[in-house]
């Protein structure tokens, strides 16, 4: 085979052993750098798998962060639900307490005005008894000044009987003030004292005089003193105690029981007293109730 | 409901002692008993045994004051509760009441409330 001018000699040509140490050098060199590039790429495989570790602690920790909230959240939605039942509970229990204090102070009012009805009747009745419990004069007086005094809380009064004949009233018994220097009220003449007008004019007319608060000129009050149709006579209150300010309705119903009974038991007194305390004869009676 | 206690009313006043009794006889516990005046009232006090004296003080023979001085001085009633029982503006009487050891007054005109609760204060009663 011929040999061609100019150019190197051929591969072939070369001697084995240079050709050999430069393949060998070449394939030194590829699994050189293979293995190089393998061990680059493993680190980076174990380093990308290290970092993904890392991502899935971080998202196994969320999760499990997530996971507790989500209990959190539905604890908190059963909390806020007990919450509002408690709340509707709250608003039933006061709605029932603000029922009950409605209830509680209806009753206490009412025991209050049964307490004052009780006292009322009480006086009443305590006035009814000892008005017709006594069958003499002074002690009749007695009782209508001690019911005036101690139920009333009257100061000062004056009890005028009339004397028709003499068409005057003239005063029987006095409490607070001075019997001797009481006057005699004469009948449908020109009374110019406040008071003794005041007196005329109740038993004239039959219609109480009842102040309503404290008067220094008029009486506090003037009673006229009914013995079936007639007008007999007047009490008069001139003073209430100090602390006593004005007639309150139990007064009132007191005055009006004195008004109608007083004069019928001064009256039967007397006429029990002029009878010697005799009895009248069953006879009598039955003929008078016939 | 039987008595539990039991109370004098010394008055000489039938219509304040009908008034004081009625008062008294609301409370169920108590045992009203009623004397005329401080004499009177001596004499059941000597025979029989009261938790309560409520006595007036304008009264004839013995009066509300010596009943009281009487008590106090007595061993048997040194420290029974006593009440007073006096007009408006007796300021003195009710001051001289209370030094010979009466424990409380009320002012006439009484009424039914002030006399109960009073009472029942110096019982001890609680309803």
């Amino acid at each position: 085979m011929a040999e061609k001018k100019g150019r190197g000699p051929r591969r072939s040509d070369r001697p084995s052993a240079a050709v050999a140490a430069e393949l060998k050098q070449k394939r030194d060199a590829f699994l050189h750098t293979f293995f190089q590039q393998g061990a680059e790429l493993t680190d980076e495989i174990v380093k990308e798998n290290r970092r993904l570790h890392e991502q899935l602690s971080v998202l196994e920790e969320e999760n499990a962060s997530l996971k507790t909230q989500l209990a959190s959240d539905q604890a908190i939605r059963d909390l806020l639900k007990k919450i509002k039942e408690l709340e509707r509970e709250k608003s039933r229990l006061l709605s029932t307490v603000h029922e009950q204090e409605e209830i509680t102070s209806r009753v206490s009012h009412r025991f209050v005005e049964v307490e004052s009805e009780l006292e009322s009747f009480a006086n009443l009745y305590v006035a009814t008894f000892q008005l017709h419990g006594s069958l003499r004069v002074r002690s009749v007086l007695r009782n209508v000044k001690e019911l005036l005094g101690q139920l009333v809380g009257v100061r000062s009064l004056a009890v005028y009987f009339a004397d028709e004949q003499a068409r005057r009233l003239l005063p029987i018994g006095s409490e607070g003030v001075d019997l001797a220097t009481l006057p005699a009220i004469p009948l449908r003449e020109a009374v110019v004292d406040p008071v003794e007008a005041a007196i005329e004019r109740a038993y004239l007319t039959g219609v109480p005089h009842i102040a309503d608060g404290e008067r220094a000129a008029a009486p506090a009050a003037c009673i006229p003193l009914q013995l079936e149709d007639r007008i007999v006579g007047v009490i008069v209150v001139y003073a209430l105690l100090h602390h006593k300010k004005r007639f309150v309705t139990v007064d009132r119903e007191l005055l009006k029981l004195l008004g109608a009974h007083a004069g019928a038991a001064f009256v039967a007194a007397y006429l029990w007293g002029e009878a010697g305390g005799r009895l009248p004869s069953a006879e009598v009676l039955r003929e008078s109730c016939a | 409901m039987t008595a539990q206690y039991s109370c004098l009313v010394v008055e000489d006043s039938p219509m304040m002692r009908q008034l004081l009794v009625l008062a008294l006889s609301r409370l169920k516990s108590l045992r009203v008993t009623e004397a005329d005046d401080g004499v009177d009232g001596l004499r059941k006090l000597a025979t029989g045994r009261f938790d309560i004296v409520l006595t007036d003080i304008n009264m004839p023979i013995m009066d509300g004051l010596k009943l009281v001085k009487r008590l106090r001085a007595d061993p048997n009633h040194k420290d029974v509760p006593i009440i007073v029982i006096t007009t408006e503006g007796s300021t003195e009487d009710r001051q001289r009441a209370l030094q010979l050891g009466a424990n409380a007054y009320i002012t006439k005109p009484i009424q039914a409330p002030q006399v109960i609760a009073k009472v029942k204060e110096l019982l001890k009663i609680d309803t």
